[in-house]
């Protein structure tokens, strides 16, 4: 089941590894994706630290980590196929795997209907 | 008035439109404590017939280069420039025209752009080049800028013999940040050598820029030089002239990181200093720290070839306060200028001009030699300028003047070492002639007599 | 028909001959520079002079340009490029001189940056000028660096730099290179700088605020002198961003209005052409806090000699090397000599009439984006034509199908689908109503045949160009084919 961040971030947990990608409602947001950049594995970050940075041709944005952890795993086909993150976001669109450190920050995140309710808000 | 084609029933028309009876209301607005009291204390307006004639007044009080026999080179080289040349930049649809933002009413700025690129990625080896920067000097500090966004390091290390006024620019560049700009002494050659670059070197240091041909003329040994910041983890950063990569290597093969310039050498007139155009061309591993503008080649959305600028998320129209720089009127005309000079020029020409200037530059340093009194410091490994040094340099270039002969650049005034030194350059316009004039003056002027020479 | 590239010219042409054959004895460059040195070759192309000419010219011929087209183009004010200025600017007397001639070689050179020092000072108010930075964005660099400088020596502890939410994206872009901490203050519905938002940030902490006046809504700022008594107060400086200057000559200058340095395009306001981006110049002129801050070296009188002066107290020191983009100077010269006190006036006046009718005559058919009276450009915001499917995109790419150059497009930042005009005073009335009308039809033609808008232009070589495709897959310079 998909667990979501205020800063738009998707997190699929399976046994204390976490898949990190954007939303849909993201990924639309930025418009085409032309280009990501994303830490090296063995990266330990904090929760709510700088993950990377995404750009699209008219803007450039900053990802953000939504749980503490080491960064096991990177989506490095993205290099190359950045509009996977458009075209599937949830599937071939994946940004980072990560090793989770403290698993209790899963609560702290939106299941799917909080998170659609919060990008109903924003769209108005 | 000139330049405003309204008609005073026109402007009435359009006053009436807006709702207003006179220009002055059009101020309204403006709290009157900041409206000036009284006309510009300025001339009226001259008719062009006056001005004119006031202005080429001004500039026939300069006494131009050729006025002279002259040697001055140190950054701004006096090269032949094909006729062709200005005639293209001339082009209204070029000079009047502003950035490529639309790039469908845009396309052979674009393209000319592009190819601008192209040639600079042909010369130096590299593998992305940016649209333009302002001059070599703000190129050097912007390359350096880009050096320092890539690392936490702080230290920035400098060859010494860089022109003077670049290291000058780096400084007041930087002056924002608390880095560190320390000179690296060159050793007895005149050039950078590793054990005494060792001795700078360390893991904070951000990267090393030289310049090859250097200040003094002197091709430096840039693969020594890259090779060593490398096994440190720093950069190499390197201004070059790039008419002398018509014939030296290509410095992306030198192991140099980042290379920028001045454009001026690429049929650029001499006009005081500016304007030219920098350069900045580096490896693609580098491409999105690169500041200013930079054209790709796409399609349009019926799949035919179109170019347009891209990767604009690094600029500051975007980007603001986390642009990779401020920059954003460049030099394009300049730019697209070296293009066409390039293509004026061909490979063949370039061979010429640059082989040219190098064997004038050799006839002239071997003829100094044999001068009674001359000292020259270092070797002949140059390419269109050297220094050498006399006694009481700057009288020898005043005494000179008078015989209608510029001598060359004073290095005295800024580099203490060679108080005494003239920094002499040749191009390919230099004739045998010339050059044997400036010998036998000078010889008669420090001997009195040619045939003591 | 696509455009082949200068170098799938290649036609082996060796005989241009530019150049003479030297007539010093030979010199083998192998013998003189290490072969580790040298290149092995220079992969040019050899084209003769006809096919070079060709080969431009038709690349000139493909773009829109001043002396070709309208060009509207919001807070870049390109007006026309007198060509008395180009004839100047090309004098031998000009383009033949060596930036390290002696003094009594160059004294019309000189003698003609001072001279228009002279006059800016007495358009500005400011006391004095430099011309080394090389764009506007270099003047701003010049002006934050002075105002660095200005206080470290001052031991002022300043950390942060204000800006407006509706600014130019080069003022925290230089406030960045700095080193300064960008602070946003925002706009007021009105489209002026928040004052009570104002008192609120600033603290000792701020080392100054840039303000472009009238802003980029075209709006003049009415309320300066309180915000110069805001800052100061807190000892900050303030920085006019004089991108906008023009239709404030002769009708009051940032003296008055309180600014302690400035910078002017002189390719905007002065007329001096844009060579599709540059080269401009940006002259940074300063008040008596930082005439002593200003780079090095600046133009002084001796007696009738005019020399370059190296003394200047607390000089930030060099932005260039050399002394600026002179032949730039030598037009913007000329421009003022030709227009004087009256047409600059006058100058200030047309172009603020002209944004004027445009805001008047296009205010039914397009919303305007703040209703206070404008000076030289005019921001729309063209949210009812996208509510009814063309996006402002749209509507700047179906101008150009009339021949008119689009506007500047979603700038400022704080206008929804907004589209900036600033048509300049040397515009006639009859090429403005040529441009009013299109627009009106275009509007209407939301309603008949939205996807001629939307698919616009139809008139050039190509159709809209994917951006897209340029960004992920960057091809940035020219490869030999079969690479």
């Amino acid at each position: 089941m998909l667990k979501f961040s205020k800063s738009h971030e998707w997190v699929k947990e399976d046994a204390a590894i976490a898949t990190i990608g954007i939303t849909d409602y993201a990924q639309k947001q930025l418009g085409d994706i032309v280009f990501i950049e994303l830490p090296q594995p063995g990266a330990k970050l904090q929760k709510s630290e700088q993950l990377g940075t995404i750009e699209s041709t008219k803007t450039a944005s900053e990802l953000y980590v939504p749980l503490s952890g080491e960064i096991v795993e990177v989506n490095s086909d993205l290099v190359d196929n950045p509009q996977w993150i458009n075209e599937s976001p949830y599937d071939k669109g994946w940004l980072v795997k990560l090793k989770i450190t403290n698993h209790s920050e899963l609560n702290s995140l939106m299941d799917e209907s909080t998170y659609r309710e919060l990008i109903a808000k924003e769209s108005h | 008035m000139p330049y405003i084609p309204h008609t005073l029933q026109d402007i009435e028309e359009m006053l009436k439109v807006v709702g207003l009876s006179s220009l002055e209301e059009l101020y309204a607005q403006i709290p009157s404590s900041l409206r000036l009291k009284k006309p510009l204390d300025l001339a009226r307006g001259g008719s062009e017939f006056d001005v004119k004639k006031r202005i080429e007044e001004l500039a026939a009080k300069n006494i131009t280069l050729d006025k002279y026999n002259s040697f001055l080179g140190a950054g701004c080289y006096d090269h032949y420039i094909p006729a062709a040349l200005p005639y293209m930049l001339s082009q209204p649809q070029f000079l009047t025209a502003y950035t490529p933002y639309q790039a469908e009413c845009s396309q052979g700025i674009l393209q000319a752009i592009y190819e601008y690129q192209s040639y600079i990625c042909l010369l130096t080896g590299m593998d992305v080049s940016n649209a333009s920067m302002f001059d070599g000097a703000s190129s050097l500090a912007e390359a350096v800028l880009m050096a320092l966004r890539m690392t936490k390091r702080k230290k920035v290390l400098v060859a010494e013999y860089l022109h003077p006024e670049y290291k000058e620019t780096l400084n007041t560049y930087l002056s924002g940040f608390d880095f560190t700009i320390q000179q690296v002494k060159v050793a007895d050659k005149g050039i950078l050598e590793k054990d005494v670059l060792e001795r700078y070197l360390d893991d904070d240091v951000v990267c090393c820029c030289l310049q090859s041909p250097n200040f003094f003329g002197l091709v430096e040994n840039v693969e020594r030089v890259s090779n060593t910041v490398a096994s440190y983890g720093a950069i190499t950063i390197m201004v070059t002239n790039p008419m002398s990569l018509a014939i030296l290597k290509e410095p992306a093969e030198l192991g140099v990181d980042i290379v920028c310039g001045d454009g001026q050498p690429l049929g650029g007139s001499l006009s005081f200093g500016g304007p030219s155009l920098g350069f900045l061309a580096a490896r693609k591993k580098y491409t999105r720290q690169i500041p200013g503008r930079i054209v790709g080649k796409t399609t349009d959305k019926e799949t035919k070839p179109a170019y347009c600028l891209t990767l604009q998320t690094r600029e500051q129209h975007i980007r603001r306060e986390k642009a990779t720089s401020n920059i954003c009127s460049n030099h394009s005309l300049n730019a697209i200028g070296a293009a066409v000079y390039l293509s004026l020029m061909g490979q063949q020409g370039m061979k010429n001009v640059a082989l040219s200037s190098f064997q004038n530059t050799q006839y002239l340093y071997q003829r100094l030699k044999e001068i009674r009194g001359i000292k020259i410091p270092y070797s002949k490994q140059i390419f269109n300028e050297f220094i050498w040094e006399v006694q009481d340099a700057a009288a020898v270039i005043a005494k000179l003047y008078e015989k209608n002969i510029i001598a060359g650049y004073f290095v005295g005034r800024i580099f203490p070492k060679h108080k005494n030194a003239i920094l002499s350059c040749c191009t390919e316009k230099k004739t045998k002639a010339d050059i044997d004039n400036f010998i036998e003056t000078l010889a008669e002027v420090l001997h009195g007599e040619t045939t003591n020479i | 028909m696509e455009k082949l590239q200068i170098f799938d010219k290649n036609s082996n042409s060796k005989n241009t001959n530019y150049i003479n054959q030297p007539d010093t004895p030979l010199a083998e460059l192998d013998k003189v520079i290490p072969k580790s040195c040298l290149r092995e070759n220079l992969p040019l192309p050899n084209l003769g002079e006809l096919e070079v000419i060709r080969h431009y010219t038709s690349l000139s011929s493909s773009n829109f340009s001043v002396d070709s087209n309208f060009y509207p183009l919001g807070s870049c004010t390109m007006k026309y490029n007198p060509k008395l200025n180009e004839y100047l600017a090309s004098l031998a007397g000009f383009t033949d001189i060596h930036p390290y001639q002696n003094a009594d070689c160059i004294q019309g050179a000189l003698e003609l940056i001072y001279n228009l020092s002279q006059a800016l000072s007495v358009i500005t108010g400011m006391k004095r000028f430099t011309f080394q930075p090389s764009s506007g964005a270099q003047g701003e660099l010049a002006g934050l660096l002075m105002i660095r400088k200005f206080h470290r020596i001052n031991n002022n502890q300043k950390t942060k730099v204000i800006i407006p939410d509706s600014a130019h994206g080069t003022n925290p872009a230089t406030a960045s290179m700095c080193g300064y901490q960008v602070l946003t203050v925002e706009s007021t519905k009105d489209g002026l700088v928040n004052i009570n938002r104002l008192k609120e940030i600033v603290d000792d902490k701020v080392a100054a605020i840039m303000l472009t006046n009238p802003n980029t809504l075209g709006l003049f700022e009415e309320n300066i002198l309180e915000i110069r008594d805001i800052v100061h107060k807190k000892g900050g400086l303030l920085y006019y961003d004089g991108a906008n200057f023009n239709p404030l000559l002769g009708v009051t200058n940032p003296s008055l209005m309180g600014f302690d340095v400035i910078h002017l395009n002189l390719h905007k306001t002065f007329s001096t052409p844009h060579g599709c981006g540059g080269p401009g110049a940006g002259a940074v002129g300063a008040g008596d806090t930082l005439e002593d801050f200003l780079p090095f070296p600046l133009i002084d009188k001796r007696g009738d000699k005019f020399y370059l002066n190296y003394q200047v107290k607390n000089s930030i020191g060099r932005l260039k090397g050399f002394y600026g983009n002179f032949l730039v100077l030598v037009r913007a010269y000329a421009y003022i000599l030709r227009l004087g006190e009256q047409g600059l006036l006058r100058v200030a006046q047309v172009s603020t009439l002209n944004a004027n009718y445009i805001k008047e005559k296009l205010k039914n058919q397009y919303e305007v984006a703040y209703p206070k009276r404008c000076l030289h450009e005019v921001v729309f915001s063209c949210q009812k034509q996208k509510e009814r499917g063309a996006s402002s995109l749209d509507i700047a790419k179906r101008l150009i199908d009339f021949g008119i150059h689009p506007p500047t497009m979603y700038f400022p930042l704080i206008v929804a689908e907004a589209l900036m005009i600033e048509p300049t005073e040397t515009e006639s009335k009859q090429a403005l109503d040529y441009f009013i009308k299109a627009m009106r039809d275009i509007d209407k033609e939301i309603d008949q045949d939205l996807a001629k808008v939307k698919t616009a232009p139809h008139s050039v070589s190509v159709k809209r160009i994917d951006e897209v495709k340029a960004a992920r897959f960057p091809n940035l310079k020219w490869e030999k084919s079969g690479d």
